[in-house]
């Protein structure tokens, strides 16, 4: 270590000697690792938010062949029907309504739901981080807002949100590890209703929330349930809550899984990048290699430097990529269709090992240009250049 | 102080289809301490000599001791430690490095060695003082004149404190004052450092500052009636 350490300043020089070449690499490098990265925490967004794990006991109950909030409409009291079935917890009846049915950045999803429920069922999974339930109990256009949404949309506590024809105020804002409550505003279902234009008021409901009693027996109530109203007017399909995000938003999957092929193709342009950079600039110093070596640097500490040098742009390069990564995904960007919504959040290991593939390309680019630049006879060096 | 030993030194090479034998057969016994000139025409082998004395090349046969060690057979890697420890060695074209000050290019040598920042920092001054160019150690070699260059390129060849100096026409790119300015101070550093120093050279001034003058010619060394083949 002391020894790398008296060798960086002549690697750092060394980087700065050919200004806009090294700017160009490490830009191209950033830029690369930051769709790497970027593309990555998406594919890490849909996949925790369609994975179904073993502590999930919450099924959605749709009206079967839809797959839009505007044409989901089952009637309010198949919630008691639903309750009556063996393995049901509670059934929360949801009337839902967004900004815009199609996948966009910005959609605005309002949830409504009955009051008691909502406070029993899903108040103790969020955190209020602004406002009260209390307020949000007394009045009845009163919404708590997702946060992701609230800064989106920057609004605070006692603004008026209004999207989709919708006007509500804004009583609580609300954090929670679930990203589909992050980006939606929780309003009364009687106020949803009554100030939704399609889907009639009162006794039209979007979707049954169902809590399950036994996370095991997801499957078994599922077709309970579909079952019970096989023969209404309004049959449903029921699926678990993460099963039914991933049907919905399967075009987005399909198109995140396509991406995940560019990350891959912006590793190799960083591994391409930086062994052209080092490449060159070997072939720039073939006399001073020579130098090193004729003032004693062995071959192999020689070809350390070089490789050291590649490492150091992917580094540098990765690290400034990761950073506007980083920066933007602060901004909790989402994806919402179908009234769901995909988010996309910076995880610090995928981050990490982002950089870390980075030194670790820039490594070996830099190895073949510094088994070369070792090999090559000192005075045949000197009469090279 | 070292000695040099070259026992049927020979290097040859292939040009195409030609085997160039710059060094042929070559006896030489350089004793410790001496400060030799090393003439000869373009081609006679002077600069092979002095390459593979520094272990910067192979000879093809024969033996090479410097301080007793058959330098000829160490892997490349040895040679580069041995070097470190042992050789400075001053180019004509200097080779300094462009994007290093002349105290970076003559702390160069320090680098790979155990030493610390302040321990190097009173070896660089040292060694700049030794060559007259200590006013100039933040200037780049682009800020320096050839004889200022030169000062760098020596101060960075004595800076390890090596027993052997060799230097490929040192003055072969300086006018006539920078020249003398460079062969003094070299004859300085072989008198009051101890250094063995081996000098290649086509300036015929430089006999008048070394202790003993060699020729080669067509590899071989050129010796006058009666002169025996052990030096200074």
């Amino acid at each position: 270590m002391p020894d790398l350490l008296r060798v960086l300043p002549l690697i750092a020089k060394q980087i700065r000697r050919r200004p806009l070449r090294s700017a160009l690499t490490l830009c191209g490098i950033a830029v690369a690792m930051f769709l790497h990265s970027t593309i990555d925490a998406m594919r890490d967004g849909v996949e925790r938010a369609t994975r179904v794990t073993a502590e999930d006991s919450v099924l959605v109950v749709y009206r079967e062949n839809r797959y839009c909030p505007f044409t989901s409409r089952l009637p309010q009291y198949y919630g008691d029907r639903i309750e009556a079935i063996d393995g049901v917890a509670r059934a929360i009846p949801m009337k839902i309504k967004v900004s815009n049915c199609r996948a966009s950045l910005d959609v605005v999803t309002f949830r409504g739901a009955p009051p008691e429920q909502f406070v029993e069922l899903y108040v103790p999974d969020l955190e209020i981080i602004a406002g009260s339930v209390d307020a949000w109990l007394r009045r009845s256009d009163a919404a708590l807002v997702g946060e992701a949404l609230a800064t989106r949309r920057r609004v605070v506590v006692g603004d008026r949100l209004d999207a989709a024809g919708i006007t509500v105020t804004v009583a609580g804002i609300i954090r929670s590890d679930e990203p589909q409550d992050e980006n939606v505003a929780y309003t009364h279902l009687s106020f949803l209703q009554e100030t939704s234009q399609r889907g009639g008021t009162g006794g039209v409901v979007t979707q049954f929330q169902v809590k399950v009693t036994d996370p095991t027996r997801m499957e078994e109530v599922a077709r309970a349930i579909d079952a019970e109203f096989a023969r209404d007017p309004d049959p449903t399909a029921t699926r678990p809550e993460k099963a039914f995000v991933a049907a919905a938003a399967s075009d987005v999957i399909e198109i995140v899984e396509f991406a995940s092929w560019l990350g891959r193709a912006a590793l190799i342009a960083v591994f391409a990048l930086i062994a052209n950079s080092i490449a060159l600039a070997v072939r720039d110093r073939v006399r001073e290699h020579a130098i090193l070596e004729t003032v004693g640097f062995t071959p192999a500490r020689i070809a350390g430097l070089i490789v050291i040098e590649g490492s150091l742009l992917g580094l540098v390069g990765g690290g400034v990529g990761a950073l506007g990564s980083l920066l933007l995904l602060r901004q909790r960007p989402s994806i919402g269709m179908e009234g769901l919504t995909v988010e996309f959040t910076a995880q610090p290991g995928a981050i990490l090992l982002g950089l870390f593939l980075a030194v670790a390309l820039g490594l070996a680019a830099g190895l073949l240009p510094a088994i070369r630049a070792a090999r090559r006879p000192i005075a045949g060096s000197f009469r090279a250049v | 102080m070292i000695g040099i030993e070259c026992r049927a030194l020979t290097k040859k090479f292939m040009k195409g289809e030609t085997t160039i034998t710059p060094l042929d057969s070559l006896d030489l016994v350089i004793e410790p301490g001496s400060f030799l000139a090393l003439m000869g025409p373009s081609g006679s082998g002077k600069t092979t000599l002095l390459n593979l004395i520094a272990g910067i090349d192979r000879p093809t046969s024969g033996e090479l001791l410097v301080d007793g060690l058959d330098i000829a057979h160490l892997s490349r890697s040895r040679l580069a430690r041995w070097r470190a420890e042992k050789v400075g060695y001053i180019f004509q074209l200097y080779h300094l490095v462009p994007v290093l000050t002349a105290y970076e290019n003559v702390e160069l040598p320090l680098l790979i060695h155990p030493l610390s920042r302040k321990e190097r920092h009173a070896r660089v001054q040292r060694a700049l003082e030794l060559a007259g160019i200590a006013d100039r150690h933040d200037h780049y070699p682009r800020q320096l004149s050839g004889g200022q260059e030169q000062r760098v390129a020596i101060a960075r060849a004595i800076v390890a404190d090596p027993p052997l100096l060799l230097a490929d026409e040192p003055t072969g790119d300086l006018d006539r004052e920078s020249s003398t300015a460079i062969l003094k101070l070299l004859r300085k550093l072989s008198e009051d450092l101890g250094k063995t120093l081996l000098v290649v050279t086509h300036d015929i001034a430089t006999t008048d500052y070394a202790q003993a003058t060699l020729h080669l010619e067509k590899g071989r060394l050129v010796t006058e009636p009666g002169e025996e083949q052990r030096h200074a």
